[in-house]
């Protein structure tokens, strides 16, 4: 069987002038290839896609996890979270230093640190102040005073000491030595180890996991109907309760439980490894089992705190904001991608309903359509994220639903020219049904046009969303995109410029590719429309 | 030709009324009211609250009451800024906006399309390069990168123009106030209008009715401005309509960094206040300018083109 | 017929090559061709699609589109100047005023964007120093020449409201408003109603006889070339194959395309039982051409020496001229297919 290899299509005509078949896709993908800037584009488009796919097995702290002492910390390749602490800690005292008279500086210097004072040039001052202060020590002309050395002397004991531990996986012993995975472990396995490890009655754990259950649901009622109050709340809580029944609290117990007992074995191997530390039998990174010493076994990874390393920086609650950037860019791309998907599938249906249909039902759509293409489109979008709730699905709904329209009118148009072409003519001749001639004649006619104009739009999604976050109106804490990671920025950009830089070049090095990238798509597929935007 | 405006200005009306509807069923269906944050209400002060602002009336009276108030040009009470109503406070801001708009857009078509027609003309050379690189820039950088960027850079270290303000507001500083904050809104539509001139331009200029005036003996700017600037407007033109839509929701950005007492910022404050009454108000406004001015752009591009007929 | 031989030359194109800049190499659309028009004269050039007929005509008015086409050699001699070296302004001069052109789509060749009236009168104006109104007058004029009824009110429309015959009028008065010297008509009828083309091909004859203009038609019908001109340049794949005055060609055809032409025509007098004639495969591809005779493999005729080599041209006699290898003598094709070997090797 031939099926598989492909046939060349390549005559010879008298002339020895090689003629070659070539399909409308091959013919676009040649085009595309000679488009040098769409060819990067496409590059680097999809590195970034990599990325955001694979974000989970890059080396990355995680995105949400905030470590207060590293807030604000500059973006350096070489240096260690604990230096750059201690940097902005002698910048600090240096500046009180200067302040007090303490640290002599020229006059000409003098006068400048003054007038940026004014101007408010922070940054500007703690470098100039950091370089006299760092030389004056080195002299020996300053030192200092007491409670600086103390200040100084406790950080380097904290990022000596200091050590952050993840537990990875947790294991326990049950009666016959038999181990077994904690976070697998059924509700009564856990109740007594938990009552074990706390050293307490196991019904008395029960008491109070009950009513912490009991808490949850009433404020998940409330949340659902504000109104409710004395009475009526408590029967709503009990009616909930019962429909929850004793497996469902269970499941809710059980997920309680393993977050206590994670938490304690967190604890307790925090003391553990900080012992081993001061006894200098550990070495960091540490990655591997660990006995604790209440008897349980733990996957732990340990390292110490302050010898991260951000390359980026890290943003105002101390978290890394590379790691962030990715996970940024990947709901960015989701987004852009999602969005496009939903519009493009609404506006097919639309689209297609109304061309086919033809008559009362495409002007009534049109007119629909026409309508909403008088709103103002992201207002709408603005007023459904403040009002229905602010969460990625929400955002989600809110692009979609306004975002079909250009993709409707597209569709409608496309298959009106294509309904009059003979081979739909031959296709109902021979008796096929409208929907058949929609599905297997007009759309496939027609997608190619669809899909160039959805590359196209996804740069426009991305910027949308990235505009909403920018608000405070996208998506919520702890998730970030790269656009509330500008909107965050923004306030403290003269103090911080590169929080706002980094994600800023990050963003538009994507829309710059994606754009050259559709451009490239819609001039390879579509060489005579060229002035469309 | 007049027929057909009047025509289309009667065609707005629905459009409107529809959009008003749309928007004050969509507030008021969402969850939780304008006076949820506020301390917890005793029952008689709530109703008494409700009976004010007719929150105790059925939805449909509510409706017909507020659509009345509309048609005659009262937009209600705002239930955050209680000392206003939405009439006033829109009528404060919304000049800032529109000048501010305005602005942004008469810059983004002169640079648009002078620097257009000059990349389609001298196409493969510098001037088309530099300012087609430009637009290529401004279709990727968002609103809110160039906007801080500029004040970062032009305000905050070179000092050519002050940071915030806003030159319509009393004490609000001189004409360099506007400087910055029309560039940042004009950005991305000079992209667009430039990179739209400059294709269509070159578009027209290969068409058959070129080659005639060229064979015709005709000069090379009599040809661009006379035979090909008609034709090569048209997509522009067209693209005036969204534009605006843009520069409305653009402006919000730009008020915010700038710090203009725009109408952009009610609307994002109204909306997370759940001020009804003031969202709608903005809405309707926003909605009425952008009906105009598509209108606007219907009319222009029926003069510019004799074979649109006016049914 | 009038012997156009003892007018004077007004236009002389000599070994024009017109080469396109192509993804796949360079076209040769133009490849060397010759040709001489007389005052008064008309003169038919004939040949099937993209064999460069329309190329030839756009290079003689310097029209061709560049990038990707340039105009690579040869000369055009008009009034003893050669236009492909003229300045700007000269040739803005030679243009519409001497020499003006009608093409092939009306509906796309009138800028719709602008009145008829508009547009006739810049071109009347910029030619001649009139005023604007005796301008509009000359227009009304030309367009009631050309046969549009009621010229004084029509003169302000759109071209949209104007059909497609009557829109190729408002070409022809527009195109001989300034009487030009000479008329490129680029296939003036091919997208019109048959019914139409007739009376447009009788308006052109009369006018340009009224005018004494000389006409270069482009075609690829024989019997517009038949009832038309003067004179007939056949053109394959970028050159001239042939080129004699009407009645001989017809009568005479020497090159084998040239006699598969006329053989093609469909005859009304055979009663219809005949098959209708057909020249066999399609034009070669001009890029990268090897060199050799394009037309051999379709040819009935050939030889050996059609393979290897371009045929030089053949004088029958002083007006008809043939390129042909059929007419060449023994010795000659011997030493043409030595000359091949040897570039061969």
């Amino acid at each position: 069987m031939k099926l598989f290899k492909k046939k060349k299509m390549v005559a010879t005509n008298e002339f020895n002038q090689t003629v070659e078949g070539t399909s409308l896709t091959k013919e676009a993908w040649k085009r595309l290839r000679k488009n040098k800037m769409a060819v990067v584009g496409m590059v680097v488009v999809i590195i970034y896609a990599l990325l955001a796919i694979f974000a989970d097995a890059l080396p990355l702290y995680p995105y949400d996890e905030a470590i207060t002492q590293h807030q604000n910390l500059r973006p350096s390749l070489t240096r260690s979270a604990g230096e750059l602490m201690l940097e902005q800690r002698l910048k600090n005292i240096y500046f009180q230093a200067w302040r007090n008279g303490e640290l002599a500086v020229s006059e000409e210097d003098d006068a400048r640190i003054r007038e940026w004072v004014q101007e408010s040039r922070t940054n500007a001052v703690w470098d100039l102040v950091y370089k006299y202060g760092e030389e004056a020590r080195a002299n020996g002309t300053f030192e200092f005073s007491r409670s600086a050395q103390r200040q100084i002397d406790r950080m380097l004991e904290d990022i000596e000491n200091d050590i952050q531990i993840t537990v990875n996986h947790l294991y326990a012993y049950d009666a016959d030595g038999e181990r077994y995975e904690v976070a697998n472990a059924d509700y009564q396995t856990l109740l007594n180890l938990y009552s074990t490890l706390l050293n307490v009655e196991p019904s008395l754990v029960e008491t109070t996991l009950r009513n912490e259950v009991r808490t949850s649901v009433s404020n998940q009622v409330r949340a659902n109907d504000e109104t409710l109050e004395g009475e009526d709340l408590e029967a709503a809580v009990e009616l909930e309760m019962d429909a929850l029944g004793e497996e469902g609290y269970q499941e809710r117990a059980t997920q309680n439980l393993v977050g206590y007992i994670m938490q304690l074995a967190r604890r307790e191997a925090e003391r553990d490894v900080s012992a081993q530390n001061s006894e200098g039998t550990i070495t960091f990174p540490y990655k591997g089992s660990f006995e604790l010493s209440s008897g349980m076994t733990a996957e732990i990874e340990a390292s110490k705190m302050h010898e991260r390393r951000y390359y980026l920086g890290t943003d105002y609650l101390g978290r890394d904001l590379l790691s962030r950037i990715i996970y940024g860019g990947q709901i960015s791309i989701a987004i852009g991608l999602v969005g496009t998907i939903a519009s493009f599938v609404i506006g097919i249906l639309v689209g297609s309903l109304a061309g086919y249909l033809g008559g009362r039902v495409d002007y009534y759509l049109m007119r629909f359509v026409d309508i909403m293409y008088g709103l103002p489109y992201m207002l709408l979008v603005i007023i459904c994220m403040a009002i229905f709730g602010r969460n990625i699905l929400n955002l989600f709904l809110a692009l979609a639903l306004v975002s079909w329209l250009t993709i409707a009118r597209m569709v409608r148009g496309q298959i009106m020219s294509l309904k009059n072409q003979e081979y739909v003519e031959a296709a109902r001749s021979m008796g096929a049904s409208t929907f058949h001639i929609i599905l297997r004649h007009m759309i496939p006619n027609s997608l190619s046009v669809i899909i160039v104009y959805s590359t196209i739009r996804i740069p426009a999604f991305i910027m949308q969303e990235s505009f909403l976050s920018f608000l405070g109106l996208g998506v919520q804490a702890p998730y970030a995109s790269w656009g509330s990671l500008i909107g965050d920025a923004v306030s403290s950009m003269t103090l911080y410029p590169y929080k706002l830089i980094a994600p800023s070049v990050v963003m538009v090095v994507f829309l710059f590719a994606m754009n050259f990238f559709g451009d490239g798509l819609r001039d390879a597929f579509d060489p005579q429309s060229k002035n469309q935007l | 030709m007049t027929k057909y405006i009047i025509k289309r200005l009667l065609g707005m009306i629905p459009t409107i009324l529809i959009i008003i509807t749309l928007s004050f069923f969509i507030v008021r269906i969402a969850p939780g009211g304008p006076f949820d944050g506020e301390r917890v209400l005793t029952e008689a002060v709530r109703r008494n609250i409700e009976a004010r602002y007719h929150f105790d009336e059925p939805l449909v009276k509510q409706y017909a009451r507020y659509m009345f108030d509309v048609l005659r040009g009262d937009l209600g009470p705002s239930y955050k800024y209680k000392d206003h109503d939405v009439n006033y406070l829109i009528g404060n801001s919304l000049p800032n906006s529109i000048v501010l708009g305005s602005m942004a857009m008469a810059v983004a078509l002169v640079f648009g399309i002078s620097l257009g027609i000059t990349a389609a003309v001298k196409q493969n050379t510098i001037l088309d390069y530099f300012p087609m690189c430009l637009a290529a820039l401004g279709l990727s950088v968002p609103l809110f990168v160039v906007a801080p960027l500029l004040q970062q850079i032009f305000s905050m270290q070179l000092h050519w123009f002050p940071t915030t303000g806003w030159f319509m507001t009393t004490g609000g500083g001189g004409w360099k106030t506007a400087v910055l904050p029309t560039i940042a809104l004009s950005f991305a539509y000079y992209a667009d209008i430039a990179r739209l001139t400059r294709s269509s331009m070159l578009e027209t200029l290969r068409s058959d009715y070129i080659r005639t005036a060229k064979a015709k003996g005709m000069k090379n700017s009599t040809i661009i401005f006379k035979h090909a600037m008609k034709g090569a407007m048209l997509p522009v033109v067209s693209y005036l309509g969204p534009a605006f839509a843009g520069i409305l929701t653009g402006s919000i950005v730009v008020e915010q960094v700038f710090t203009i007492p725009g109408l952009g910022k009610f609307f994002v404050q109204s909306s997370f206040n759940r001020d009804y009454t003031l969202i709608v108000g903005v809405v309707i406004v926003y909605s009425i300018i952008l009906v105009i001015m598509n209108f606007i752009v219907d009319i222009v591009y029926a003069q510019l083109d004799p074979r649109i007929t006016y049914k | 017929m009038k012997d156009f031989d003892k007018e004077k030359v007004i236009l002389n194109v000599e070994g024009l090559q017109t080469y396109f800049k192509t993804d796949a190499g360079i076209l040769k659309a133009v490849d060397g061709v010759s040709f001489v028009v007389h005052e008064g004269e008309t003169v038919g050039l004939v040949g099937e699609s993209g064999c460069g007929k329309s190329v030839t005509n756009l290079s003689i008015m310097r029209l061709v589109p560049s990038p990707p086409g340039k105009t690579v050699g040869g000369k055009v001699i008009f009034d003893g100047k050669d236009i492909l070296q003229m300045s700007e302004k000269e040739l803005r001069n030679i243009r519409g005023n001497k020499i003006s052109m009608i093409f092939q789509d009306p509906m796309t060749s009138l800028n719709p964007f602008l009145k008829i009236s508009t547009q006739m009168i810049e071109t009347i104006r910029l030619h001649q120093d009139v005023t604007k109104k005796e301008a509009r007058e000359k227009a009304v004029e030309m367009l009631r020449l050309v046969g549009i009824p009621k010229p004084e009110q029509r003169i302000d429309c759109y071209p949209h409201q104007f059909s497609g015959g009557m829109r190729q009028r408002v070409m022809i008065a527009m195109a001989l408003s300034c009487h030009a010297k000479i008329l490129i008509a680029d296939e003036p009828t091919t997208a019109l109603d048959v019914t139409i083309q007739a009376q447009i091909l009788e308006l052109i004859k009369a006018l340009t006889e009224k005018f004494n203009t000389a006409v270069i038609l482009i075609t690829h019908d024989l019997g517009v070339v038949a009832g038309m001109c003067d004179k007939v340049c056949v053109m394959y794949a970028g050159r001239i194959v042939e080129s004699s005055p009407t009645e001989d060609l017809f009568e005479h055809p020497m090159h084998p395309y040239t006699e598969g032409l006329i053989a093609s025509v469909p005859k009304l007098d055979d009663g219809g039982k005949e098959k209708l004639f057909s020249i066999e495969g399609q034009p070669p591809n001009v890029i990268d051409l090897p060199p050799c005779c394009p037309f051999h493999p379709r040819c009935r005729k050939k030889m050996g020496i059609c393979q290897a080599m371009y045929p030089p041209v053949y004088h029958k006699d002083e007006k008809h001229h043939v390129a042909c290898w059929l007419y060449a003598s023994k010795e000659e094709i011997d030493n043409a297919l030595k000359e091949a070997r040897d570039v061969r090797k």
